[in-house]
Protein backbone atom coordinates (compact mmCIF):
# COMPACT_ATOMS: atom_id res chain seq x y z
CA UNK A 1 0.00 0.00 0.00
CA UNK A 2 2.90 2.27 1.25
CA UNK A 3 4.77 2.27 -2.28
CA UNK A 4 0.94 2.43 -4.20
CA UNK A 5 0.82 5.61 -2.89
CA UNK A 6 4.52 6.51 -3.76
CA UNK A 7 4.08 5.55 -6.96
CA UNK A 8 0.48 7.44 -7.03
CA UNK A 9 2.15 10.71 -5.67
CA UNK A 10 4.97 10.38 -8.08
CA UNK A 11 3.35 10.11 -11.11
CA UNK A 12 0.97 13.30 -10.29
CA UNK A 13 3.94 15.46 -9.65
CA UNK A 14 5.29 14.29 -12.99
CA UNK A 15 1.78 15.19 -14.35
CA UNK A 16 2.18 18.46 -12.86
CA UNK A 17 5.71 19.00 -14.02
CA UNK A 18 5.27 18.12 -17.50
CA UNK A 19 1.96 20.23 -17.64
CA UNK A 20 4.03 23.57 -16.26
CA UNK A 21 7.44 23.06 -18.34
CA UNK A 22 6.47 21.61 -21.59
CA UNK A 23 4.89 24.06 -24.66
CA UNK A 24 2.01 21.47 -26.33
CA UNK A 25 1.50 22.10 -29.57
CA UNK A 26 -2.36 21.15 -30.36
CA UNK A 27 -3.00 20.29 -34.18
CA UNK A 28 -6.42 19.57 -34.99
CA UNK A 29 -6.64 17.16 -37.38
CA UNK A 30 -9.45 18.73 -40.19
CA UNK A 31 -11.94 16.35 -41.01
CA UNK A 32 -13.47 15.02 -43.92
CA UNK A 33 -17.12 15.50 -45.08
CA UNK A 34 -19.45 13.16 -47.16
CA UNK A 35 -20.77 15.21 -49.59
CA UNK A 36 -24.64 13.92 -51.34
CA UNK A 37 -25.00 15.89 -54.54
CA UNK A 38 -28.47 16.53 -55.62
CA UNK A 39 -29.63 15.82 -59.21
CA UNK A 40 -32.91 15.53 -60.85
CA UNK A 41 -33.97 11.92 -61.12
CA UNK A 42 -33.63 10.19 -57.95
CA UNK A 43 -36.76 9.88 -55.47
CA UNK A 44 -36.85 11.64 -52.54
CA UNK A 45 -37.84 8.24 -50.51
CA UNK A 46 -34.49 6.74 -51.87
CA UNK A 47 -32.42 9.51 -50.68
CA UNK A 48 -33.94 9.36 -47.38
CA UNK A 49 -34.02 5.35 -47.28
CA UNK A 50 -30.14 5.01 -48.33
CA UNK A 51 -29.32 7.37 -45.36
CA UNK A 52 -31.39 5.29 -42.69
CA UNK A 53 -29.52 2.14 -44.24
CA UNK A 54 -25.77 3.38 -44.67
CA UNK A 55 -25.52 5.43 -41.41
CA UNK A 56 -28.72 4.72 -39.25
CA UNK A 57 -29.37 8.02 -38.70
CA UNK A 58 -33.38 9.05 -37.75
CA UNK A 59 -35.92 9.45 -40.11
CA UNK A 60 -36.05 13.04 -38.86
CA UNK A 61 -32.01 13.85 -39.34
CA UNK A 62 -32.46 11.95 -42.84
CA UNK A 63 -35.27 13.73 -44.55
CA UNK A 64 -33.51 16.97 -43.00
CA UNK A 65 -30.49 15.90 -44.85
CA UNK A 66 -32.35 14.68 -47.63
CA UNK A 67 -34.12 18.05 -48.16
CA UNK A 68 -30.83 19.81 -47.59
CA UNK A 69 -29.66 18.31 -50.91
CA UNK A 70 -32.83 19.05 -52.66
CA UNK A 71 -32.52 22.62 -51.97
CA UNK A 72 -28.88 23.67 -51.67
CA UNK A 73 -27.49 21.01 -53.98
CA UNK A 74 -25.69 19.38 -52.07
CA UNK A 75 -25.38 18.11 -47.97
CA UNK A 76 -22.70 16.87 -45.38
CA UNK A 77 -23.93 13.95 -44.71
CA UNK A 78 -20.92 13.12 -42.40
CA UNK A 79 -17.75 14.02 -41.10
CA UNK A 80 -14.69 12.55 -39.69
CA UNK A 81 -11.49 10.42 -40.62
CA UNK A 82 -10.12 10.05 -44.43
CA UNK A 83 -10.60 6.25 -44.59
CA UNK A 84 -14.02 6.41 -43.08
CA UNK A 85 -15.33 9.12 -44.98
CA UNK A 86 -14.17 7.09 -48.13
CA UNK A 87 -15.86 4.37 -47.39
CA UNK A 88 -19.09 6.06 -46.97
CA UNK A 89 -18.68 7.41 -50.13
CA UNK A 90 -18.51 3.89 -51.89
CA UNK A 91 -21.27 2.53 -49.89
CA UNK A 92 -23.64 5.68 -51.21
CA UNK A 93 -21.96 5.51 -55.01
CA UNK A 94 -23.10 1.76 -54.79
CA UNK A 95 -26.37 2.62 -53.83
CA UNK A 96 -26.78 4.82 -56.98
CA UNK A 97 -26.38 8.56 -54.97
CA UNK A 98 -24.01 10.94 -56.62
CA UNK A 99 -21.52 11.62 -53.61
CA UNK A 100 -17.79 12.64 -52.94
CA UNK A 101 -15.38 13.26 -50.00
CA UNK A 102 -13.63 16.79 -49.59
CA UNK A 103 -11.54 17.89 -46.44
CA UNK A 104 -13.36 20.35 -44.55
CA UNK A 105 -12.33 24.14 -44.80
CA UNK B 1 -52.59 -2.50 -51.33
CA UNK B 2 -54.04 -2.85 -54.74
CA UNK B 3 -51.61 -1.03 -57.19
CA UNK B 4 -48.19 -1.60 -54.91
CA UNK B 5 -45.30 -3.43 -56.87
CA UNK B 6 -43.69 -4.24 -54.28
CA UNK B 7 -44.77 -4.80 -50.56
CA UNK B 8 -43.26 -5.65 -46.96
CA UNK B 9 -44.66 -8.72 -45.81
CA UNK B 10 -45.18 -9.53 -41.97
CA UNK B 11 -42.38 -12.57 -42.55
CA UNK B 12 -39.82 -10.00 -43.66
CA UNK B 13 -40.00 -10.91 -47.30
CA UNK B 14 -40.55 -8.38 -49.57
CA UNK B 15 -43.27 -9.20 -52.62
CA UNK B 16 -42.57 -8.73 -56.28
CA UNK B 17 -46.27 -8.03 -57.83
CA UNK B 18 -44.81 -7.64 -61.48
CA UNK B 19 -46.05 -8.69 -63.74
CA UNK B 20 -43.81 -9.86 -67.60
CA UNK B 21 -43.72 -5.96 -68.92
CA UNK B 22 -42.27 -4.93 -65.72
CA UNK B 23 -39.61 -7.68 -64.83
CA UNK B 24 -38.65 -6.94 -68.29
CA UNK B 25 -37.55 -3.17 -67.87
CA UNK B 26 -36.16 -4.40 -64.63
CA UNK B 27 -34.07 -7.17 -66.47
CA UNK B 28 -32.94 -4.66 -68.92
CA UNK B 29 -31.82 -2.34 -66.19
CA UNK B 30 -29.79 -4.80 -64.16
CA UNK B 31 -28.54 -6.27 -67.52
CA UNK B 32 -26.72 -2.55 -68.30
CA UNK B 33 -25.36 -2.25 -65.25
CA UNK B 34 -23.41 -5.37 -65.16
CA UNK B 35 -22.54 -5.07 -68.81
CA UNK B 36 -21.16 -1.69 -67.62
CA UNK B 37 -19.09 -2.39 -64.95
CA UNK B 38 -17.56 -4.81 -67.10
CA UNK B 39 -17.45 -3.11 -70.73
CA UNK B 40 -15.36 0.14 -70.50
CA UNK B 41 -16.47 0.79 -73.66
CA UNK B 42 -20.24 0.84 -72.35
CA UNK B 43 -21.81 3.99 -72.39
CA UNK B 44 -22.78 3.68 -68.33
CA UNK B 45 -19.11 2.72 -67.61
CA UNK B 46 -18.08 6.48 -66.75
CA UNK B 47 -21.44 7.42 -64.83
CA UNK B 48 -20.42 4.26 -62.35
CA UNK B 49 -16.90 5.35 -62.11
CA UNK B 50 -17.34 8.50 -60.83
CA UNK B 51 -14.26 10.41 -58.87
CA UNK B 52 -14.69 9.61 -55.18
CA UNK B 53 -12.50 12.53 -54.15
CA UNK B 54 -12.13 14.94 -57.00
CA UNK B 55 -9.18 16.62 -55.16
CA UNK B 56 -6.87 14.00 -56.69
CA UNK B 57 -6.18 13.04 -60.11
CA UNK B 58 -6.45 9.23 -59.21
CA UNK B 59 -8.77 7.65 -56.51
CA UNK B 60 -7.36 5.35 -53.81
CA UNK B 61 -7.67 1.97 -56.26
CA UNK B 62 -8.69 0.00 -52.94
CA UNK B 63 -11.79 2.16 -52.66
CA UNK B 64 -12.57 1.59 -56.50
CA UNK B 65 -12.28 -1.89 -56.65
CA UNK B 66 -14.40 -1.69 -53.41
CA UNK B 67 -17.35 0.22 -55.73
CA UNK B 68 -17.12 -2.37 -58.65
CA UNK B 69 -17.00 -4.83 -56.81
CA UNK B 70 -20.18 -4.04 -54.84
CA UNK B 71 -22.17 -2.93 -57.58
CA UNK B 72 -21.39 -6.20 -59.67
CA UNK B 73 -22.11 -8.53 -56.78
CA UNK B 74 -25.65 -6.47 -56.36
CA UNK B 75 -26.57 -6.53 -60.27
CA UNK B 76 -25.73 -10.10 -60.47
CA UNK B 77 -27.93 -11.10 -57.29
CA UNK B 78 -30.35 -8.82 -58.49
CA UNK B 79 -30.40 -10.50 -62.05
CA UNK B 80 -30.54 -14.38 -60.51
CA UNK B 81 -33.57 -13.20 -58.24
CA UNK B 82 -35.30 -11.52 -61.02
CA UNK B 83 -38.05 -14.54 -61.74
CA UNK B 84 -38.64 -14.34 -57.83
CA UNK B 85 -41.75 -13.63 -55.96
CA UNK B 86 -40.39 -13.20 -52.99
CA UNK B 87 -36.97 -10.95 -52.24
CA UNK B 88 -35.44 -11.16 -48.63
CA UNK B 89 -34.27 -7.90 -47.14
CA UNK B 90 -30.56 -8.11 -48.86
CA UNK B 91 -31.67 -8.99 -52.59
CA UNK B 92 -34.25 -6.10 -52.35
CA UNK B 93 -31.74 -4.01 -51.12
CA UNK B 94 -29.57 -4.99 -53.95
CA UNK B 95 -32.58 -4.60 -56.70
CA UNK B 96 -32.73 -0.89 -55.07
CA UNK B 97 -29.61 -0.27 -55.13
CA UNK B 98 -29.24 -1.54 -58.95
CA UNK B 99 -32.14 0.02 -60.02
CA UNK B 100 -31.05 3.56 -58.45
CA UNK B 101 -27.73 3.23 -60.29
CA UNK B 102 -29.28 2.33 -63.59
CA UNK B 103 -31.63 5.38 -63.07
CA UNK B 104 -28.51 7.61 -62.69
CA UNK B 105 -26.61 6.38 -65.41
CA UNK B 106 -29.42 6.42 -67.56
CA UNK B 107 -29.82 10.24 -66.84
CA UNK B 108 -25.73 10.81 -66.67
CA UNK B 109 -25.35 9.70 -70.32
CA UNK B 110 -28.33 11.97 -71.40
CA UNK B 111 -26.54 15.05 -69.92
CA UNK B 112 -30.12 15.12 -67.69
CA UNK B 113 -28.42 17.52 -64.78
CA UNK B 114 -31.24 19.52 -63.99
CA UNK B 115 -34.93 19.74 -63.86
CA UNK B 116 -35.39 21.44 -67.36
CA UNK B 117 -33.40 18.65 -69.03
CA UNK B 118 -35.49 16.46 -67.26
CA UNK B 119 -38.39 18.19 -68.73
CA UNK B 120 -37.39 18.53 -72.09
CA UNK B 121 -35.73 15.39 -72.88
CA UNK B 122 -37.43 12.75 -75.38
CA UNK B 123 -40.75 11.56 -74.64
CA UNK B 124 -39.76 7.90 -74.53
CA UNK B 125 -36.48 8.30 -72.51
CA UNK B 126 -38.87 10.45 -70.05
CA UNK B 127 -41.18 7.56 -69.90
CA UNK B 128 -38.27 5.69 -69.17
CA UNK B 129 -37.44 7.18 -66.26
CA UNK B 130 -40.77 7.95 -64.77
CA UNK B 131 -41.08 4.14 -65.11
CA UNK B 132 -37.76 3.39 -63.01
CA UNK B 133 -38.58 6.46 -60.38
CA UNK B 134 -42.56 4.53 -60.21
CA UNK B 135 -40.27 0.75 -59.28
CA UNK B 136 -38.29 2.43 -56.66
CA UNK B 137 -40.42 4.68 -54.70
CA UNK B 138 -42.50 1.89 -54.52
CA UNK B 139 -39.74 -0.79 -53.41
CA UNK B 140 -38.07 2.48 -51.17
CA UNK B 141 -41.62 2.54 -49.18
CA UNK B 142 -40.53 -0.98 -48.01
CA UNK B 143 -37.56 -0.03 -46.15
Amino acid sequence: MTSLKRLRSSSIESDVQRDVDTNVVVVTKRPWNVIVWNDPVTPMTVVVVVFKRIFGYSNNKCTHLMLTVHHEGRAVVWSGERERAESYCVKLQVAGLQSTVEQDA
Amino acid sequence: MPGKLFVRRRDGRVEVRLNDAGRTVIREAFAHVVAAERDPDHDWHLSLNAPINPSKDDDDPLSALARQNEIATNAELSIMTLKEQFLNDAEAWAWLSTLQVALRSIAVVNGILSDEKLESCEHELLEEIRTIQQLLFDLAACF
